[in-house]
C-alpha cells in the first residue's frame, strides 16, 4: 500500500507498509470442507564456498610464510607445527589436540594408547586422523530435508450465522541439522446476527510452534563456522568422539557438526493465542457502532543443554550446563467506532467514521542456568539437579501503551469523484509526556475519467482512474519504552566490585545503563502520491503507475554516541530527514490462444531513490555491524551507503610504492587506495562512498498458462544494481586471521591461486602474507564489495484440476494436484551463497553468514474441496 | 435483545473515555533504577562501586585483552618485555601493536578507549547524582567526590599514557547538555587537580581495603608529576609516601618479604599494595571479575593449560644476568650474549641449564626450562608453549597461581579455571621507591637514589623469597612438586647492592631504569616508562635489532617517534566532529 490515504487509517502501524490480514470467515451456503496439503523436499546448495583442499591450505601457509620472510634463516623454509619444515609442506597423518601438533603415522606419539579426552585422567591427548582429501563441512551440516503442510477447513453458514473452523499442521525441516519448524494451528471464526441490526462474533487462532533455529547473520552460526573449520580436520577423532578444532587453534570454536548434533534436545517452543470478540449494531438507521476487544498472548519457552564434550571446547572442556528461558508477551486492543453511511439523491455517498483505540503491551521473561550435572541423561537434566553454586538467573520486563482518536470522512460523487480525509491523534507511552502526542492528517482524491461522458463510450479504454493523496503518519519504530529515561543498573560481571578484598564476594554497584532522551518524538512520514489505474480492452491489458515521494522527518534511530559519554545504551533520537521518491509500475495482460489455451502475464517494476536530506547532530552517522563499520549515513547520500577506503589496484613494485601517495604499510602486492583529496597522503580523509545496498530497480514477473484442466505458473523476481558486502571473503581470501575473529579459517582458492605475486599482478586478492595491516585487511576497504544483482525463478507450478463432471460423481467439489519447484534457478554474479539477504536493517546489504534462501525445493500438493 | 443496545452504548462510552485518563500512557521504567531512585546516599555509594568496577578494564563492553588494566599488550609487549605469543596470526590486532603498524581502526584501541571513558563517566555519575541526593552530609559528599575524582583521574591518566592527546571529560559533559563534542589536548593540569583534591580529602585509612585512600592519590599524583618530569614537585610527595604512607587497610608501606607475594591471591592487599584492581572469582560473574583481560596468558601445561600468549622476550631474560662477584647487572653489555635457553629442543632432549649468575626475580617473572613453575612441576620447555619457533621458549609467570589455590582463588564455572582472584597492582611500593630514586637523581641527590634502589634489591636478595627446586622423589629419582621445596635454589642466584657511591647521574639514571625492568617486568609499565624517559626510539630499536635475529616476524620492523603514542580510534574521531567542534586528529606515521 503506497497510497497515503489508504494507510492513514492504520496509523502508527502503517508506516512500514501495511499487510492487511483479512480474517477468513464462513460464507452463507452449504457447508464446505477443503483440504490442502503438500509434501516435498528441500535440497541444500550443491556448491558451498569455493575452498581449498588440505594440500592447498598447506601450500597457502608456505606461500604466506615465504612472502612474509617468515622462514628459517638456515634452510630458507617455513617451519610449522603441522606441516613440518621442508621446502614444500607435508600434510600430517595425525593431529593431536592438547599439545597442538601434527605427526606422521610412524611417530611414537601417534600411538592410540596415548588417547585421552578426560581431564580427570591427565592431560588432554585427542588423536585425530587428518582428512587429507578434505572435509566438506558445509555438506556435513546441510542435508536434504522434508517439508509437509496440511490444512483442513470447514466453513459455512446461514443468513444469520457464519462459521469457519480450520486445523493446520506444518512440518518444515531445515537443511541445517536439527533446525525445523513444526506448527500446529487451529482457527475458530464465528459471526452471529442476533437480530437484523445486531451482530456479534469472534475470531480465535491458537497455535503451537516447535522451532529450534540458529541466529542468522552471526559469526557464531554454523554457516559461518563451517568456513572456520579447516578441511584437514575430520568430524570425528580416531575413537569416534567429536574431533576438537582446538587442535589447530586453542581458542577456536566448536566442531560445527558436533554443535548441531548435540543441539538435538534443545527446544524453542511458542504458544500463541490471537483473537478478538466484537459486537456490531446499527444503532440508528445509518449509523453502525462496533466495539472490538482483541489481543494476542504469546508464551514461549527455550531449553538448551550444553554438553561437556571436547568437540565443543574452546580450550579446556566446558562444564555441562542447562539453561532455560520462559516468558510471555500480551497485548490487547480495544477499538470502539461509529460509522455513518448515507447516500443522497443516489449520487452523493458519504461515510463518516469515528473511533478510539487503546492498545496495551506487556512482556516478561525469566532466565536461569546451572551447570555441573552429575548425569547427562535427558531425564535428569532439570535445573534443580545442577550444582547450586553455579546458578545464574535473571529476568526482564517491558510495557508500552498507545491511544488513538481517529476520524475519517469519505465523499463519493456519482462513482466519478472521490474525496477522503482522515485525522488521527496518536499518543504513545514510549515518548515523554510533553512529546507524547502527534496529529496525523491525510487527504486523498480520485477521479474516474471513464465515468465521464467524454470517455464513457470508449471502446478500448475500459477503466481509467487517476488519484492523488497526501498524508502524514506517525511512527515510533523500534524505540524502546525506556527511551525517555536515564537509567542505572548493572550486573555482577560489569558493575560489582570486590571492594573488601574478599576474592569472592563483590559488592553490588551500579552503572548508567541507558542514556535517556525526553525530547524524542514521533517520526513523521509525509507521503505524496499520484497514481493512475487503467484497464484496456475489457481487461486484456491493465496498467497501474504510481509515483510517490516519502519524506521521513525526524527519522528515529539509535544514533552512535562517542564513548566519552560512557557506556549507557544510547536513545533513539529524531536524527534527521530522509526522502524516498519512487515509481511503481504494474502491467498486466491476459488472453487466450484458443478456447482451451489461456494465458496471463504481470510485470511489476519498482524503482526508488533514497537520499538523506538533513541530520541534526553530525553530518553523518555510522553503523557498526559485526563486520566492522562499513556503513555511513551522510547527508546527500542514500541510507546504508558503504564507506571506506576504495581500492584502485595493487602496488606493482617498490618504485610504484615510492611514486604513489604516501600510504601506511604500502608494499608491493598490497592494496593501493584512492587518494580522494589528492593531498599525496592516504589518511582517513580519503575514505569515500564506494557502494550502495539500494537496488536501482526490482522486477517481478508472473506468467501463467492454462490448458483445459492444466495450469502452469511461474514467478521471477530480480533485484538490480544493489551492492553487497560479502564478509566471508574477508575471512577466506586472506592468509592472516581476519580482524575481530580469534580463529583462523579455511581459505578460498582465490587466496592461493589468484592472489598477487610479482608474476601474477592481475590478481583478485592481495599478496598472501601473515601480516595484517592497513594496506590489506586492517582498514575498512572495498575488497568485499560485490554486485548483488540477481534474477531468481522463485516458483514454478504445474497443476491439474480434475473435471467437475467427473468429480461430482464422487460428490467432490474440487480436486487439483500440482507439482511445485521453488528457486529453480538464480542468475547472479554474486560469489557468496545467496545474494538475497535477510537480517537487521542496520546491516543491510551485508552478508554475514546469511542462511541461504535460494535452496531448491520440490513439492507435490493437493487441493481438495467437498 | 432489549438491553443489548444500551449495554453496547455503555461499552462505547467506557471505551471512549477509558483511555482518556492520563495514566494509561504514563510509563515508569521497568527493571532499572531511575535517577530519583539512585539519588541518595546508598545509590551514590552503588555508583561509586560501579566506577571502581572498571578498574579491571571491563565494563558494559567486555574488551578482554584489548582493555586489560594490566596493559600487557601496550605496556609490556610494546615495551620490549614480551612477544605476543600463541601462534602467528592468532589475534592479529596484537601483532599490529607489536610491529608498530597499528591502524586507527584496530578494534583493540576502541575497546581500551571505551573501557577508560566508561570509567570516567561512571565516576562523573557519582558526582552528578550526589548533587541530587538529599540525605548526604557535607562530609559524605566530600568523601564520595574525592573517591570519584581519584578514579576519574586514574582513568584519564591511563588514557593519557596511551594517547597523550585526549579529551578530558568532567561531570559537565553529558548527552542531555549536548556539549559532548570535546576536542583533545595534551594538558596534565586537570588530571593533577583531580588527584590533588582526592589527596587532600581522602582519609589515610578506609573501611574497605579496596578503596582509594589519601596515599593512593598521593602516589598517583607523584607518578603524574614524574611523567611530566616535574621532579621537584614529585620528590616531597614520594618522600611522604615512603615515610608516612599506609595502605587503605592501615598497613605501613613496606616491601613484602617474599617478592612473589605481590602476585599471590592469598596475600593480596599487603603492605606493598598502594593501589590495586581487586579481583574476585566464584561470585556469579562466570569469571568476569577475575583478571578477564589476561585469561589467555597461561602456559599450555600448568595452570589453565591455555593459551600461551604474552611470552617473555629474550631481551627481558638477559636483563637478569648478574655479575658473579658483585651480583650487579651489566647495564651496558647485558644483551651481548643470551641466557641459554632450550629453543628448538624437545622436552625429552637433554638440556644443560645456564650456569651464570642470575637475579632471583627472573624465576618469578619468567617460566623457563628446568625451573619449577610454582607447584605445577618443572617447566619442560616446548610442550609448555605454543609455537616455540615464532614466539620463543618462555612463559609469563607473575599472573600464575598455585595448584593449591585452585578452586579458592580460581573460577571453574567457565570453560577452564581461567579466571583468578590475584589482584593486579596498579601501583605498588617498589614502584614508589624506584620513582623516588629517579626523582632524587633528577634533583641531584644520587646517594638517596642509590639507597632506594638498594632497598628494592635487598628484598630480592633475601633467600626467603627465592625459587627452590622440589624435593627428589626417591621412587622416580626426579623432582616432585608434591614433596615440596628442597632448599636448593632453582638456579645460580646472585644479587647484590650497589655499594659504590653514585657520582655520575647518567649512570645512576641507567641503573634505576634498568632496575625498574627487573622489578616491574611483565607488569605493563615498560613502554610508558621508555616514552616518558624519551628513550623509546633508541631502546626499542636496539631491542628490535637484536630480536630480529631470533624472531623472524620482527624483521623489517622499526620504531618511529610517532609510535610513542597510540592512534585515537577512528570511530571516536569520526564521532567527535561536531557542528561547531573541531574533530580529533591522528598524526600520520609513515
Amino acid at each position: 500500500m503506497k497510497d497515503a490515504g489508504a494507510y492513514a487509517i492504520y496509523g502508527v502501524r502503517g508506516a512500514n507498509g501495511v499487510i492487511v490480514v483479512t480474517t477468513r470467515s464462513g460464507k452463507t451456503g452449504k457447508t464446505k470442507i477443503t483440504y490442502d496439503s503438500y509434501y516435498g523436499t528441500t535440497r541444500p546448495l550443491r556448491k558451498g564456498l569455493d575452498l581449498l583442499n588440505p594440500q592447498g591450505q598447506a601450500d597457502l601457509t608456505w606461500l604466506a610464510d615465504r612472502n612474509s620472510g617468515d622462514v628459517d634463516p638456515n634452510t630458507g623454509n617455513p617451519v610449522d607445527p603441522y606441516y613440518g619444515n621442508g621446502s614444500t609442506p607435508v600434510l600430517p597423518d595425525i593431529l593431536v589436540a592438547g599439545p597442538y601438533t601434527g605427526l606422521s603415522m610412524s611417530d611414537s606419539n601417534a600411538n592410540p594408547a596415548k588417547y585421552n579426552i578426560n581431564p580427570a585422567n591427565g592431560s588432554i591427548y585427542q588423536i585425530i586422523a587428518s582428512n587429507k582429501t578434505g572435509t566438506d563441512w558445509f555438506h556435513d551440516l546441510f542435508k536434504p530435508a522434508t517439508s509437509q503442510n496440511h490444512t483442513l477447513t470447514i466453513s459455512g453458514g446461514s443468513e444469520k450465522n457464519k462459521y469457519l473452523f480450520s486445523l493446520g499442521y506444518l512440518d518444515q525441516q531445515g537443511t541445517l541439522l536439527n533446525t525445523y519448524l513444526k506448527r500446529y494451528t487451529a482457527r475458530i471464526n464465528t459471526v452471529f446476527a442476533l437480530d437484523k441490526t445486531i451482530r456479534i462474533g469472534e475470531n480465535l487462532q491458537l497455535s503451537f510452534r516447535d522451532n529450534p533455529t540458529i541466529t542468522n547473520q552471526s559469526p557464531s552460526n554454523e554457516i559461518f563456522t563451517s568456513v572456520l573449520a579447516w578441511p584437514i580436520m575430520p568430524v570425528y577423532d580416531i575413537n569416534g568422539g567429536w574431533a576438537s578444532l582446538t587442535v589447530l587453534n586453542p581458542i577456536s570454536q566448536s566442531n560445527p557438526v558436533a554443535a548441531r548434533v548435540l543441539a538435538q534436545n534443545n527446544t524453542s517452543n511458542y504458544w500463541d493465542i490471537l483473537g478478538n470478540v466484537f459486537a456490531e449494531a446499527n444503532v440508528l438507521r445509518d449509523v453502525t457502532f462496533r466495539t472490538s476487544f482483541g489481543g494476542t498472548f504469546n508464551d514461549y519457552y527455550f531449553y538448551t543443554y550444553n554438553f561437556s564434550d571436547y568437540g565443543l571446547s574452546a580450550a579446556g572442556i566446558p562444564n555441562n550446563s542447562v539453561s532455560e528461558a520462559s516468558g510471555y508477551a500480551r497485548s490487547w486492543t480495544w477499538t470502539n467506532s461509529f460509522t455513518y453511511s448515507q447516500t443522497f439523491r443516489n449520487i452523493h455517498k458519504i461515510t463518516v467514521f469515528a473511533a478510539t483505540e487503546a492498545i496495551s503491551n506487556f512482556n516478561r521473561e525469566l532466565d536461569a542456568a546451572r551447570s555441573g550435572f552429575f548425569s547427562t541423561a535427558p531425564t535428569f537434566l532439570l535445573l534443580s539437579n545442577g550444582i547450586a553454586a553455579t546458578q545464574t538467573n535473571s529476568d526482564l520486563e517491558g510495557a508500552s501503551s498507545l491511544y488513538s482518536l481517529i476520524g475519517k470522512a469519505d465523499y463519493g460523487f456519482d462513482e466519478r469523484l472521490f474525496f477522503s480525509a482522515t485525522l488521527r491523534k496518536d499518543g504513545s507511552s514510549i515518548f515523554a509526556p510533553q512529546k507524547r502526542y502527534g496529529w496525523f492528517p491525510s487527504f486523498s482524491a480520485a477521479w474516474r475519467l471513464t465515468e465521464e461522458k467524454f470517455l464513457k463510450d470508449s471502446k478500448w479504454l475500459t477503466d481509467l482512474k487517476i488519484r492523488t493523496s497526501w498524508g502524514k503518519t506517525g511512527f515510533f519504530g523500534n524505540t524502546n519504552p525506556l527511551n525517555q529515561f536515564d537509567l542505572y543498573g548493572g550486573s555482577v560481571s560489569n558493575s560489582y566490585y570486590d571492594i573488601n578484598g574478599t576474592s569472592n564476594s563483590p559488592v553490588q554497584g551500579f552503572r548508567n545503563t541507558r542514556i535517556g532522551n525526553p525530547n524524542t518524538t514521533w517520526e513523521q512520514d509525509i507521503v505524496t502520491n499520484i497514481g493512475l489505474e487503467s484497464i484496456f480492452f475489457s481487461g486484456k491489458l491493465n496498467l497501474t503507475i504510481d509515483w510517490y515521494k516519502k519524506l521521513s522527518s525526524g527519522l528515529l534511530f539509535p544514533v552512535a554516541l562517542p564513548a566519552i559519554l560512557g557506556a549507557g545504551t544510547p536513545p533513539n533520537t529524531n536524527v534527521g530527514n530522509v526522502e524516498n521518491t519512487g515509481i511503481d509500475v504494474l502491467v498486466g495482460s491476459k488472453g487466450s490462444f484458443s478456447k482451451d489455451w489461456n494465458w496471463n502475464a504481470t510485470l511489476t517494476f519498482t524503482s526508488y531513490n533514497n537520499k538523506i536530506l538533513h541530520l541534526t547532530d553530525l553530518p553523518y552517522f555510522d553503523l557498526q555491524s559485526n563486520a566492522g563499520t562499513f556503513v555511513r549515513n551522510e547527508v546527500g547520500h542514500p541510507v546504508g551507503s558503504f564507506f571506506g577506503y576504495k581500492i584502485i589496484g595493487f602496488f606493482a613494485n617498490s618504485n610504484d610504492v615510492n611514486k604513489s601517495p604516501v600510504q601506511q604499510d604500502a608494499s608491493p602486492g598490497r592494496f593501493k587506495y584512492l587518494d580522494a583529496n589528492h593531498d599525496g597522503v592516504i589518511d582517513d580523509n580519503d575514505r569515500v562512498f564506494f557502494g550502495n545496498p539500494n537496488p536501482k530497480f526490482t522486477v517481478g514477473i508472473n506468467l501463467g498458462l492454462a490448458y483445459k484442466g492444466f495450469d502452469f505458473s511461474t514467478f521471477l523476481y530480480g533485484s538490480f544494481g544493489n551492492d553487497v558486502i560479502n564478509v566471508l571473503r574477508e575471512v577466506t581470501d586472506f592468509a592472516p586471521y581476519p580482524p575481530g575473529f580469534p580463529f583462523n579459517s579455511a581459505k578460498s582458492k582465490i587466496a592461493l591461486y589468484d592472489s598477487w605475486t610479482p608474476q601474477h599482478q592481475n590478481a583478485i586478492a592481495p599478496i598472501a602474507e601473515n601480516s595484517f595491516n592497513f594496506s590489506n585487511l586492517g582498514a575498512v576497504n572495498s575488497y568485499p564489495l560485490e554486485n548483488g544483482s540477481y534474477l531468481r525463478n522463485k516458483s514454478m507450478i504445474l497443476g491439474y484440476a480434475f473435471k467437475n463432471n467427473w468429480l461430482s460423481k464422487y460428490k467432490i467439489r474440487r480436486l487439483r494436484i500440482y507439482l511445485q519447484c521453488v528457486n529453480l534457478f538464480t542468475l547472479t554474479r554474486y560469489t557468496g551463497l545467496d545474494p538475497e539477504l535477510s537480517g537487521a536493517s542496520s546491516a543491510w546489504g551485508i552478508d554475514f553468514g546469511n542462511y541461504p534462501n535460494n535452496q531448491k525445493q520440490y513439492l507435490v500438493g493437493i487441493n481438495l474441496g467437498i | 435483545m432489549k438491553y443489548f443496545k444500551p449495554l453496547l452504548g455503555l461499552a462505547a462510552l467506557t471505551g471512549l473515555f477509558y483511555s482518556c485518563n492520563r495514566s494509561f500512557l504514563n510509563s515508569s521504567p521497568l527493571g532499572s533504577l531511575s535517577t530519583a531512585q539512585v539519588a541518595n546516599k546508598q545509590g551514590v555509594e552503588g555508583l561509586l562501586i560501579g566506577a571502581y568496577s572498571l578498574l579491571d578494564g571491563q565494563g558494559a563492553v567486555q574488551g578482554g585483552p584489548a582493555s586489560s588494566e594490566s596493559n600487557w599488550i601496550y605496556g609490556s609487549i610494546c615495551g620490549t618485555e614480551a612477544y605476543k605469543g600463541s601462534v602467528v596470526g592468532d589475534i592479529p590486532e596484537i601483532t599490529e601493536f607489536e610491529t608498530f603498524q597499528s591502524t586507527a581502526t584496530n578494534d583493540f584501541l576502541e575497546a581500551k578507549w571505551q573501557a577508560l571513558y566508561e570509567g570516567i563517566q561512571s565516576a562523573n555519575d557519582v558526582i552528578r547524582i550526589m548533587r541530587l541526593a538529599k540525605d548526604m552530609t557535607l562530609s559524605d559528599t566530600v568523601e564520595a567526590r574525592a573517591e570519584a575524582l581519584f578514579l576519574r583521574a586514574f582513568y584519564h591518566f591511563e588514557a593519557k599514557k596511551m594517547w597523550n592527546n585526549i579529551p578530558y571529560i568532567d561531570e559537565t559533559i553529558t548527552y542531555a547538555s549536548g556539549n559532548y563534542h570535546v576536542p583533545n589536548d595534551t594538558a596534565w593540569n586537570r588530571i593533577e587537580n583531580d588527584f590533588i583534591y582526592a589527596m587532600n580529602n581522602l582519609p589515610a585509612t578506609q573501611p574497605n581495603v579496596g578503596r582509594a585512600n589519601k596515599y593512593a592519590a598521593e602516589a598517583f599524583l607523584a607518578k603524574v608529576y614524574m611523567f611530566e618530569r616535574k621532579f621537584t614537585v614529585a620528590k616531597p610527595l614520594l618522600e611522604d609516601l615512603i615515610n608516612n604512607g599506609v595502605t587503605a587497610g592501615g598497613l605501613h608501606y613496606a616491601l613484602l618479604v617474599h617478592f612473589h607475594d605481590n602476585f599471590d591471591p592469598a596475600t593480596k592487599n599487603g603492605s606493598e599494595s598502594v593501589f590495586a584492581a581487586q579481583m574476585s572469582v566464584n561470585d556469579g560473574s562466570l569469571g568476569a571479575n577475575g583478571n578477564p583481560g589476561d585469561v589467555n596468558n597461561f602456559p599450555m601445561v600448568g595452570p589453565v593449560g591455555c593459551c600461551s600468549f604474552f611470552r617473555p622476550s629474550q631481551y627481558l631474560v638477559n636483563h637478569f644476568k648478574t655479575d658473579p662477584v658483585t651480583g650487579l647487572p651489566d647495564l651496558d653489555n647485558f644483551n651481548d650474549s643470551d641466557v641459554k635457553n632450550d629453543e628448538g629442543l624437545t622436552p625429552d632432549s637433554p638440556f644443560v641449564a645456564y650456569a651464570g649468575t642470575l637475579d632471583p626475580r627472573l624465576d618469578w617473572t619468567v617460566g623457563r626450562r628446568g625451573i619449577p613453575y610454582l607447584d605445577w612441576g618443572i617447566y619442560t620447555g616446548s610442550n609448555w608453549v605454543r609455537d616455540q619457533t615464532d614466539y620463543g621458549p618462555y612463559s609469563a609467570k607473575k599472573n600464575a597461581f598455585y595448584i593449591s589455590e585452585q578452586q579458592a582463588y580460581t573460577d571453574n564455572s567457565n570453560w577452564a579455571p581461567v579466571s583468578t582472584a590475584t589482584n593486579f597492582n596498579l601501583i605498588r611500593f617498589a614502584d614508589v621507591l624506584l620513582l623516588a630514586a629517579e626523582a632524587e637523581i633528577e634533583t641531584g641527590n644520587l646517594e638517596n637514589a642509590r639507597g632506594y634502589v638498594n632497598q628494592v634489591r635487598q628484598r630480592a636478595a633475601d633467600p626467603m623469597g627465592w625459587v627452590y627446586q622440589y624435593n627428589i622423589n626417591p621412587a622416580t629419582g626426579s623432582q616432585d612438586p608434591a614433596l615440596g621445596n628442597s632448599g636448593v635454589p632453582a638456579a645460580n642466584y646472585k644479587i647484590g647492592s650497589y655499594t659504590q657511591t653514585w657520582t655520575d647521574p647518567a649512570l645512576a639514571r641507567k641503573a634505576v631504569r634498568y632496575e625498574r625492568m627487573l622489578e616491574l617486568g611483565m607488569e605493563g609499565h615498560r613502554f610508558f616508562d621508555l616514552v616518558r624517559w624519551g628513550i623509546a626510539q633508541t631502546e626499542i630499536n636496539n631491542y628490535l635489532k637484536q630480536e630480529q635475529t631470533l624472531r623472524n616476524y620482527l624483521v623489517g620492523v622499526t620504531f618511529m617517534p610517532c609510535n610513542e603514542y597510540f592512534l585515537i580510534p577512528q570511530t571516536e574521531i569520526d564521532l567527535s566532529a561536531g557542528i561547531s567542534g573541531i574533530p580529533m586528529m591522528n598524526q600520520n606515521c609513515y
